[in-house]
C-alpha cells in the first residue's frame, strides 16, 4: 500500500473518467472529447500542500480489450488468493506489448497498490456487456469505489446504482460538470473511506480546500475592490501644444479622450475577469460577456447595463443618507456632542437628496481643459462623475466572479454572463451598503482614502458577493 | 530608530504596490516558501528578513528603492531643515528684539515672561494637535509636496508636522538661550519689571517665586529675592532711579535664562519626544494595519495547496475530421449483434430480413465469439454477394476489441464480403446522434478497409 494515497480513476472509454479528475484537480487543461484513446497513458495529479503530496489522482486510458486480458489472467491462475499477483504480472508480461498498452497503463497503478475509482456514465442504460472489466478490477483485490457520472441528458443512475453495488464497496452519484463544490469535498471525504489509511490525508485535504475557497473569494473581493477604486477615479490626460489646442476643436477632443478612458476602463475590467478567472485556476475559458462595444445595447455603460446592473433611487438614497450621515458626524464630534447629532442628520438628508435626484441617471464624465501654462494646455477627462458606474462595474464582476466560482474544471461550455434581471444588493445589509456608497462616492471624488475604509470597503465587497450568492440560491 | 521604522514602513508599502502586478496565487506560493525557510532556520519570518530575502532572490540592485524611499523621507528632512534654520533665526532675533533697549531702559521682564508663556502656549497648541491628528497645514503641504497624501506616511501626517515644528521650537530656545548668553557677556543688561496694574512687589514675588519653583534646588541664585523684585521696579514717568545700585538691574539674568529654559526650550522637547514616540507607535501601527501586512502574514501561514494542475494535453487531442459518410446498408442475410446491441429490441427493419443472427462481443467468451465467425463464414461461402450486418452501440466508443473481432472474420470470411457497422440508439425508433457516428465513422477510416464502412437503417439515413 503507498505511503500516500492513490487513486486510480478507471473504466470504459469515454465515459467521463478525464472529466473527473479534471474536476477534482481543478485543471481545465486536460483533454476531454468524446474519442476514445484521448487518454492514452497515465497522468498523475497529485494534491500536494506545501509541497508534500497529500493524495494523488491518476488519469488513466479505458479499457480496449477486457475479455482477453481476463481470458489470460483466469488461464493463469489457480486459487482466488493469487488473483492480485496474477494481475501484476500481467502487467509486467505486457508492459511492452502495443495490444495491450491501455491496460497496463490502467492496471499499472492498481498493482502499485492504488484504489479504484470506477466510472461510468449514468446517462445511457445499464448493460452487463461491461462485467469482464469490473471482473479485472475485482481480481485485482484494491479498495474499489463506483462514480455514476452522468454525461447526457438521460438518466439511468438507479439501474447503474443497482449493478454497481455488486462489484463494488461504495457506489456514488457524481457530476463532474455540475457537481457543486460541497460535492467536491465530500467525494474526496468519500476516497478516504475506503481504506482507513487513507482518511486522514483525504480529510486533511478536504479542509486545506475549503480554506483555499475560502481565501480565493477573499483575494477576489480585494481584486474587485482595487479595480473599482481604479476606475472609479480613473482621468484620463492629454497634454497639447499651442498648435494642437488650435487644431482641434473642443467636442473631438472631449469624443478622442471619452474612447480613449473607455478603451482603458474596459482593459482594466478585462484584467479583473483574467486575474479571478486564474485564480480559481481556469485558464481556458471562453467568456461571452456583454459586447463591450460603445454602440451596443449591452455595453458596459449603456442604459440598459444601468437597467440590469445599477441601484434604484430608493437604495441611493439610503445609501447616500448612510454615507452622508457619517461625513454629517464629523460636524457632532467636532462640537463634542453639542449638536445633539444634528449633524449626522443634515449630512445623511444632503447625502440622500444628492443620491436620490442626481444618483439614477449615468452621467458621463466631463471634459477638463486646464489653462495654458509654458505653451501646453493639459485636457482631462474624468473621474466618472455618478456612483452607478461603480454599481455597474460592480455587480458585472461579481457575476462573473460567481460564475467562474461556480464552474467546474471538467466544464468547456462557454461562459455566458447574461445580465441580472433583478437588483440583487437588496440583500446587502444597510452598513455594507453606505461603505460602499462612501468609497465609490470618494474615488470619484479624487479623495485620499485610508487603510481602513479601504479594509471596509473589501469587507463590503465580500459581503456583497454572499448577497450575491443569497439572491442566486433564491432564483433557483 | 523611528527614521528606520518609516523606512522600513515605506519599503513594505512599495513592495506591496509592486505585488499588485503578480498573481495572487504566485504571491502565496512565493511568501510561503519564505516562511518555511524561515521555520526551518529557525527563524522568525519579520519584514525585514522578509524585504531583504526579495531583494536577495530578485537580484535586484534595491537602491531604487532606497531612492524612492529617500524621496518620500527627504521632503519631511528638508522641511525639518527649513523650520530649524528658521527657529535659529527667529529665536535669536527674538531674544534680541526682547532684549534690545538704549542705555536709559530697562528690559521689562513682564513682557519676557507674557512671550515665554506664549511661546509654553505654543508648544501646548502643538502637542493637542498632533494628539488629535488635526492637520490645519494639509492643503499647505499637499501643494507644496507633491504626493504626500499617496505615501505609506500619511496616517503618520500629524506627528511628523509636529515633530518638524517642535525641532523647530527646540532651535528657537536655544537660539534664544545662546543669544541671551552672548549679550550677557558683551553688554550691560538692566532688567526690572513694570506693569500698569496696581501690583506690589510681594505679589509679583510670589508669581515669580512659583516660576522658579522647577529649579529652585538647582540653581537658588536663578531664583529672585523679594529685595532684588522691590528695587528694580520701575515706571515709565521716573527718568531716573539713584536708590538702585546699577548692578542690580543685572543679577536677573539666570532668572531669565532658566525662564527661557524651562517655559520655551523644555515644553518643545517634550513635544519633539512625544511626537518621536507618536512616529515610533504609529509606524508600528501603520505598519501591522497596513492591509498588505494582514495579505501577508495570512499568506505566509497559511500553506498553498497545489491541486495538481501543471498538466497540460488540451493541445493533444486526437484529429476528430473524418470525410467518411455512411453508405447504404447492403442486402445481408447475417446480423451480428456485437457486446449487447440490440437489446432489448431491433428495429423492425432489421429483425426481419436476416437469415441469422448471432450475437458477440461484451458477455460472450472470445471462443464464443469465434464460433460465431465460423458459422458466419460458412454461410456466407454460399452467396454471390456476402455481406454482414454487424449492429452495436451507437453509444458505447468502438473499442479494440470490436477492431480484432472485424479482423478475426475478415481473416476467415470471403475477401468480398462486406461488412456494414450499423451503430443504434438508444430506442429502435431513433437514430443515432451525428456525434455518436462521427465515432463510428472514424474508426471505419482507422480500420482502413473498404469493404468495412458505416451504415443507418433505412429511413434514419
Amino acid at each position: 500500500m503507498p505511503q500516500t494515497p492513490v487513486f486510480a480513476v478507471v473504466g470504459h472509454p469515454n465515459k467521463g473518467k478525464s472529466s473527473i479528475v479534471a474536476t477534482l484537480s481543478q485543471n481545465d487543461a486536460i483533454a476531454i472529447a468524446l474519442e476514445p484513446g484521448t487518454t492514452r497513458k497515465r497522468q498523475d495529479y497529485p494534491l500536494s500542500v506545501d509541497g508534500h503530496v497529500v493524495y494523488t489522482l491518476v488519469d488513466t486510458p479505458g479499457f480496449q480489450r477486457p475479455r482477453r486480458v481476463l481470458e489470460w489472467l483466469e488461464a493463469h491462475s489457480v486459487s482466488a488468493s493469487d488473483r492480485a499477483d496474477t494481475v501484476s504480472a500481467f502487467v509486467n508480461q505486457f508492459s511492452d506489448d502495443p495490444r495491450f498498452k491501455d491496460e497496463c497503463q490502467l492496471l499499472a497503478p492498481l498493482a502499485e497498490g492504488a484504489g479504484i475509482i470506477y466510472v461510468v456514465d449514468g446517462s445511457i442504460p445499464y448493460s452487463p456487456q461491461h462485467e469482464a472489466e469490473m471482473t479485472i478490477l475485482r481480481w485485482t483485490g484494491q479498495p474499489s469505489l463506483a462514480l455514476i457520472n452522468s454525461i447526457g441528458p438521460e438518466d439511468f443512475s438507479d439501474t447503474w446504482e443497482r449493478a454497481l453495488g455488486q462489484f463494488f464497496q461504495v457506489v456514488r452519484r457524481f457530476d463532474a460538470v455540475r457537481a457543486p463544490f460541497d460535492q467536491h469535498l465530500s467525494l474526496l471525504k468519500t476516497f478516504g473511506q475506503l481504506e482507513p489509511a487513507w482518511e486522514e490525508p483525504l480529510s486533511e485535504a478536504t479542509r486545506y480546500l475549503s480554506e483555499q475557497r475560502i481565501q480565493r473569494r477573499r483575494e477576489t473581493a480585494s481584486l474587485i475592490a482595487d479595480t473599482l477604486e481604479r476606475m472609479m477615479s480613473f482621468r484620463e490626460k492629454r497634454t497639447l501644444t499651442l498648435q494642437q489646442t488650435a487644431e482641434i476643436s473642443d467636442q473631438t477632443l472631449a469624443e478622442q479622450l471619452r474612447d480613449q478612458w473607455y478603451k482603458n476602463q474596459r482593459k482594466k475590467e478585462e484584467h479583473l475577469r483574467i486575474a479571478i478567472e486564474r485564480l480559481y485556476q481556469h485558464n481556458r475559458i471562453q467568456r461571452q460577456e456583454a459586447e463591450l462595444a460603445w454602440h451596443s445595447e449591452h455595453d458596459l455603460f449603456s442604459e440598459r447595463s444601468r437597467s440590469a446592473w445599477g441601484v434604484d433611487r430608493r437604495y441611493l438614497a439610503t445609501a447616500g443618507f448612510g454615507a452622508g450621515a457619517v461625513s454629517g458626524a464629523g460636524i457632532d464630534a467636532v462640537t463634542l456632542g453639542h449638536s445633539l447629532g444634528t449633524g449626522a442628520l443634515i449630512g445623511g438628508l444632503v447625502g440622500a437628496a444628492g443620491s436620490y435626484f442626481y444618483g439614477d441617471r449615468l452621467t458621463l464624465p466631463v471634459l477638463n481643459t486646464g489653462i495654458l501654462k509654458d505653451g501646453l494646455r493639459t485636457a482631462t477627462f474624468g473621474p466618472v462623475q455618478d456612483s452607478q458606474f461603480g454599481y455597474v462595474v460592480l455587480g458585472r464582476a461579481i457575476n462573473h466572479w460567481w460564475h467562474v466560482s461556480q464552474r467546474n474544471h471538467a466544464g468547456r461550455d462557454l461562459l455566458d454572463l447574461a445580465p441580472a434581471d433583478d437588483h440583487w444588493l437588496e440583500y446587502l445589509d444597510r452598513s455594507h451598503r453606505r461603505d460602499i456608497h462612501r468609497m465609490l462616492d470618494r474615488c470619484r471624488k479624487k479623495r485620499s482614502i485610508d487603510d481602513q475604509t479601504r479594509q471596509d470597503f473589501v469587507a463590503a465587497i465580500g459581503a456583497a458577493m454572499d448577497a450575491f450568492d443569497q439572491w442566486r440560491l433564491n432564483q433557483t | 530608530m523611528a527614521d528606520s521604522r518609516l523606512r522600513r514602513l515605506l519599503a513594505f508599502d512599495r513592495q506591496v504596490r509592486r505585488d499588485r502586478a503578480q498573481s495572487p496565487v504566485f504571491l502565496h506560493r512565493r511568501d510561503r516558501r519564505f516562511a518555511l525557510d524561515c521555520q526551518d532556520r529557525n527563524q522568525a519570518p519579520s519584514i525585514d528578513r522578509w524585504l531583504a530575502h526579495l531583494a536577495r532572490v530578485g537580484g535586484l540592485d534595491d537602491t531604487g528603492d532606497i531612492k524612492a524611499q529617500s524621496q518620500v523621507l527627504s521632503g519631511w528632512h528638508r522641511l525639518m531643515l527649513a523650520f530649524t534654520l528658521v527657529g535659529l533665526i527667529a529665536g535669536a532675533l527674538a531674544m534680541a528684539g526682547l532684549l534690545y533697549y538704549e542705555g536709559g531702559q530697562r528690559i521689562n521682564l513682564t513682557a519676557l515672561l507674557a512671550f515665554a508663556a506664549l511661546q509654553t502656549l505654543l508648544a501646548l497648541i502643538t502637542i493637542v494637535q498632533s494628539a488629535v491628528e488635526w492637520q490645519p497645514w494639509r492643503p499647505l503641504l499637499r501643494r507644496f509636496m507633491p504626493g504626500v497624501s499617496d505615501s505609506a506616511l500619511r496616517p503618520l501626517m500629524p506627528a511628523l508636522m509636529a515633530r518638524i515644528a517642535h525641532a523647530g521650537g527646540v532651535c528657537f530656545g536655544l537660539a534664544g538661550v545662546a543669544t541671551l548668553l552672548v549679550l550677557v557677556v558683551i553688554q550691560d543688561l538692566a532688567f526690572g519689571w513694570s506693569t500698569t496694574l496696581s501690583t506690589g512687589a510681594e505679589g509679583y514675588h510670589r508669581l515669580l517665586a512659583a516660576l522658579a519653583w522647577p529649579w529652585q534646588h538647582l540653581w537658588p541664585a536663578a531664583v529672585p529675592e523679594l529685595s532684588l523684585v522691590e528695587a528694580t521696579r520701575f515706571f515709565r514717568a521716573e527718568s531716573t532711579d539713584a536708590q538702585t545700585a546699577p548692578e542690580r538691574w543685572g543679577q536677573w539674568w539666570p532668572f531669565v535664562m532658566m525662564v527661557w529654559l524651562v517655559y520655551v526650550v523644555f515644553p518643545r522637547l517634550v513635544g519633539l519626544a512625544l511626537a518621536q514616540w507618536q512616529i515610533h507607535r504609529g509606524a508600528r501601527r501603520a505598519l501591522a494595519g497596513h492591509p498588505g501586512m494582514i495579505a501577508l502574514e495570512y499568506r505566509m501561514e497559511t500553506p498553498t495547496v497545489d491541486t495538481g494542475n501543471e498538466h497540460n494535453d488540451a493541445a493533444d487531442s486526437p484529429d476528430v475530421q473524418t470525410a467518411a459518410q455512411c453508405r447504404d446498408l447492403p442486402d445481408s442475410q447475417i446480423l451480428i449483434c456485437w457486446s449487447g446491441a440490440g437489446d432489448p429490441e431491433l428495429p423492425d427493419s432489421l429483425t426481419a430480413s436476416h437469415l441469422l443472427t448471432e450475437s458477440a462481443g461484451g458477455q460472450r467468451s472470445l471462443e464464443d465469439d469465434l464460433h460465431t465467425i465460423e458459422r458466419c463464414g460458412e454461410l456466407l461461402a454460399k452467396q454471390s454477394k456476402p455481406a454482414v450486418t454487424l449492429v452495436t452501440r451507437a453509444w458505447e466508443p468502438p473499442i479494440a476489441e470490436l477492431a480484432d473481432f472485424i479482423e478475426q472474420a475478415r481473416q476467415r470470411w470471403p475477401k468480398k464480403t462486406r461488412v456494414a457497422l450499423l451503430p443504434l440508439a438508444t430506442a429502435p425508433t431513433l437514430a443515432a446522434s451525428p456525434s455518436q457516428l462521427a465515432q463510428w465513422l472514424r474508426f471505419a477510416d482507422r480500420l482502413k478497409d473498404d469493404r468495412v464502412f458505416i451504415s443507418q437503417p433505412e429511413g434514419m439515413n
